[in-house]
Order: structure tokens, then C-alpha cells, then sequence
């Protein structure tokens, strides 16, 4: 590996119990776990559960972690995502069972859209695409990882990588032609 | 460095939008240099890959309540129990008492041992002393 990784000297201080190095550590990846977890679920109360999940495998690592195998946020990013999509299986087998309920299509033809509109389309835009050009857009343009790490996080050649970006930012487009088109 | 294509320059926008810098590292010169000889075909391409990049940032995360927050904080590690031990109030207290008893039973010893050897070398003094006064007298 070549870069030095930023977070491991403070995750030997959180191994230690130093209170300053904890509080550091969640002052740094909470923001970033809880973004990550709102744009996978788009829900923001399943996002805090998912991410105090997320803190307690960092807890239980930190003593355990040895430098120089992965950087600790493509560690981190991976073990959020598989706690997402616990989430979102369980969430299907529910699915299965009720049929969902009736979505608002978009806002009344009648008035403009605002910000807080704009927010809600992206939100169910994203939701409805296939869950790995999802996981690609969250990395690369939310999370703002490079190809590299996120192909890394995904499992996945740069290429590939590339190839579900672009099908679901068109897929993006798509939904959202009101709005980016306007 | 490979020339891009308007395919090619098309494709990275697409997939990383309209952000060069976001792009991968091995594209930017390619891409900068398309975007010098092509200005206008370039400039297209990337601002209408913005219109998305904007509609997708005007999506932003709720932040982290005060209690999740608090519940991560409470199930952090702690300073290591030996850590804590020796820096609780009593230890610390226990710890200086000792240090002072020890330091007092040290100089008692000190001052006993000091005066033993002073008592020997006087009575060795006085030993040569007598010896000298035998062997004058003899």
C-alpha cells in the first residue's frame, strides 16, 4: 500500500481507550457513516441505527487492527455497506409479504420545484436504482472516494466500476429529467 | 498519455460528472488537454454533467441526533484498567504515602549506616593510634 493511512494513529489511541482519540474518531467518521447510510436506506433513523452498529465493530477492531493490510475508512465503508444491505434484504422479505404503499409521483403540476423537492426526488431516484449502481454513485459522487478505493470498497475492477456509474447516473437523468433539464 | 477521444472525455463525465478533478487521476491530463484544443465541445459535456452533479448534491444527510451520538460515545473502549487504577485519586494518594515512608525508613538507614561507619573508622583510628604508641614504646 502506498499513502500512509490518516486514521491509523488515532485508531491506536482509540485502542488504548484515550478518551480524546474516541471522541476524534466519531467527530471525523459519524458524519461520513451516517451520509453513506442515509443515501444506501434513505432513511435517516435507519442510518443512526446503522451507524451506532457500524461505531461498535470499530470499538471491537480498533485493538485488533494491524496497519498496512487496508485503509481503515475502505474497511469502514465495506462493513457500513454490509449493514445496509442487511437492511434492505430484511426489508424486501417484509416487502414481499405487504405491497408497498403508494408513492407521491412528484410534486403537483402546478407549482415549481424547490429545493426541498429536488432533495425528495434525488432521494426515491436513487432508492429505485439497482442496488449496486447505487452503491457506485453513493462512493463515488457522495462519499467522494476515488475509482481506485471505491472499486476497491466494491470488490469490483475500475471498470466495472465505471460502467455502473454511468448506467445509473443515466438512470438518474432519466427520473430527474424535470429537474436537470429545467 | 493517451489522447481522449470526445467519446472517451463523453463517457468520464457520465460516470464521474462534470467535476475533471473528480475524474481518475490518469485522466485529468488527457482531459485537460482536450479541454484546452476543444473548449466548447468540452465545456457542453461537463456543464451538462453539473445540472445532475447539483440536483444530486441538493440531497443532504441528516446529521447524527445528540443520543445516537451519546449511545456511540457510552460503548466506546475506556482507558485500560491499569491505566485507571493507578491514576484513581487514592492510588495516587496510597502511592505518595508510600513514597514518603520509604523515603523516611531510606534516610533512618542512611544516618544509622553513616554513623556505624563513622564509629568504625574512629575505633580503627584509635586502633592505629595504639599500635603506633606500642611500637614507640617497644
Amino acid at each position: 500500500m502506498g499513502e500512509a493511512d490518516p486514521d491509523e494513529a488515532l485508531l491506536a489511541r482509540v485502542a488504548e481507550g484515550d478518551p480524546a482519540a474516541v471522541r476524534a474518531i466519531v467527530a471525523r467518521k459519524l458524519p461520513r457513516l451516517m451520509s453513506l447510510a442515509q443515501r444506501m436506506l434513505g432513511d435517516a433513523a435507519e442510518a443512526e441505527d446503522v451507524a451506532q452498529e457500524a461505531f461498535l465493530r470499530i470499538w471491537k477492531q480498533a485493538p485488533r487492527w494491524r496497519p498496512g493490510q487496508a485503509k481503515f475508512d475502505t474497511w469502514l465503508h465495506r462493513v457500513t455497506l454490509n449493514l445496509c444491505y442487511d437492511r434492505l434484504r430484511r426489508r424486501r422479505e417484509i416487502l414481499t409479504d405487504e405491497p408497498p404503499e403508494q408513492i407521491d409521483p412528484g410534486p403537483a403540476p402546478d407549482r415549481g420545484l424547490e429545493a426541498r423537492d429536488v432533495a425528495v426526488r434525488v432521494s426515491r431516484a436513487l432508492g429505485a436504482l439497482p442496488d449496486r449502481q447505487r452503491e457506485a454513485i453513493v462512493l463515488c459522487h457522495y462519499q467522494e472516494l476515488g475509482n481506485i478505493e471505491a472499486a476497491a470498497v466494491m470488490g469490483v475492477s475500475v471498470e466495472a466500476l465505471e460502467s455502473l456509474l454511468g448506467r445509473g447516473r443515466r438512470a438518474l437523468r432519466t427520473a430527474l429529467a424535470d429537474v436537470v433539464e429545467r | 498519455m493517451a489522447v481522449l477521444t470526445h467519446e472517451r472525455f463523453e463517457g468520464f463525465a457520465e460516470a464521474f460528472g462534470g467535476d475533471v478533478s473528480r475524474w481518475p487521476a490518469d485522466a485529468r491530463d488527457a482531459a485537460a488537454l482536450l479541454m484546452a484544443a476543444e473548449p466548447g465541445f468540452t465545456q457542453g459535456v461537463l456543464a451538462r454533467a453539473e445540472t445532475l452533479d447539483a440536483a444530486l448534491d441538493a440531497w443532504r444527510p441528516t446529521p447524527a441526533s445528540a443520543g445516537v451520538t451519546a449511545r456511540i460515545l457510552s460503548a466506546a473502549p475506556r482507558l485500560r484498567r491499569g491505566w485507571r487504577l493507578w491514576l484513581s485519586p487514592a492510588v495516587l494518594g496510597a502511592g505518595l504515602a508510600a513514597a514518603c515512608a520509604a523515603g523516611v525508613i531510606v534516610g533512618v538507614q542512611l544516618q544509622e549506616r553513616t554513623s556505624e561507619a563513622s564509629e568504625v573508622a574512629v575505633t580503627n583510628t584509635l586502633s592505629a593510634v595504639s599500635s603506633l604508641d606500642l611500637e614507640e614504646g617497644a
